[in-house]
């Protein structure tokens, strides 16, 4: 989760003003956020406007932000819940399920970085997964956060954050296994 | 479900490696040059001039001070312009005719229509 010791001192920073400490904060969780965003997501675009909305978020919420607790989790719930607000809004706007093709990629400009078969392979079965198991097993597997940190961030029980992370591997896991066969 | 056997506790390098790969976003630096050009807008309509915030006042100022010149001077007006009486005789005192003190110590019944005239003129 990259260096990390530093991020309350950062906050502090930011808090009082520094634009740099800030932009260090930005380039160090962006990454994260961006995938987790668009764990829930799928659309990329979709994804970075959720990103950027929760890093703004986060900015106004700053205050709130308690030092003596891992910076991380606390910016991925803000992240996560922007995501699942975008998405409600586009589900609104588009009445319609999240379009597995969409998620695949398409023909966009990051589709030449992440054009692999197996890239769109998980992508697709990502988007079958419910939303709240996508960011689950995508928080416990690439971000590397526990089940109680994942229970904070998505707003649930710990033991529902085990199961969601139990049950999303399992079908990713069964797609991979067929993959390298 | 409720076994915690069920789960394993720690993350698949594989599978988080083949999903980092998937989900890998482009570009970061543009991305962290958006979010800080967001920043920086955000920064900039939180912090408005002190003279605009003035400016901003200006007009409504002006206008509440015109107004309550205005209303300043119709009361002044009117406060100097009022009749108040020096004393009660004065304020008895007809305008016309032998007044209250006459028709009160008159011998004869006083004629009712001079006494109403007495009373209203003197409201």
């Amino acid at each position: 989760m990259g260096d990390s010791g530093d991020d309350p001192a950062l906050v502090a920073q930011t808090l009082a003003g520094d634009r740099a400490a800030f932009g260090t904060l930005v380039e160090r969780y962006a990454p994260q956020a961006r995938r987790v965003a668009r764990a829930v997501l799928g659309d990329p675009d979709d994804a970075d406007d959720a990103a950027q909305d929760g890093f703004l978020s986060a900015l106004v919420k700053l205050e709130q932000y308690d030092p003596r607790r891992p910076f991380g989790p606390w910016l991925m719930r803000i992240v996560a819940n922007a995501a699942t607000d975008r998405r409600r809004r586009r589900n609104v706007r588009r009445a319609e399920p999240l379009d597995p093709s969409l998620v695949g990629g398409g023909p966009r400009p990051d589709a030449v970085a992440v054009r692999s078969e197996l890239g769109h392979r998980l992508r697709a079965a990502l988007a079958e997964l419910p939303e709240r198991r996508r960011a689950a097993v995508v928080l416990f597997d690439v971000e590397g956060y526990s089940h109680a940190e994942i229970a904070g961030i998505l707003g649930i029980p710990e033991g529902t954050a085990r199961s969601e992370v139990f049950h999303g591997r399992r079908s990713l896991r069964a797609l991979l296994e067929d993959w390298k066969e | 479900m409720n076994n915690p056997e069920l789960f394993d506790h720690r993350p698949d390098p594989e599978l988080g490696t083949a999903l980092r790969a998937a989900l890998q976003p482009a570009d970061d630096s543009a991305f962290v040059r958006r979010v800080m050009a967001n920043y920086d807008r955000a920064l900039e309509r939180a912090t408005v001039p002190t003279w605009e915030v003035l400016a901003s006042w200006f007009r409504p100022g002006l206008a509440a001070a015109i107004v309550a010149l205005i209303a300043g001077f119709v009361f002044g007006q009117a406060v100097l312009n009022s009749r108040t009486p020096e004393s009660m005789e004065t304020a008895m005192a007809p305008v016309e005719g032998p007044g209250l003190a006459a028709l009160v110590t008159a011998p004869d019944p006083p004629d009712p229509s001079v006494v109403f005239t007495s009373l209203v003129e003197s409201r």
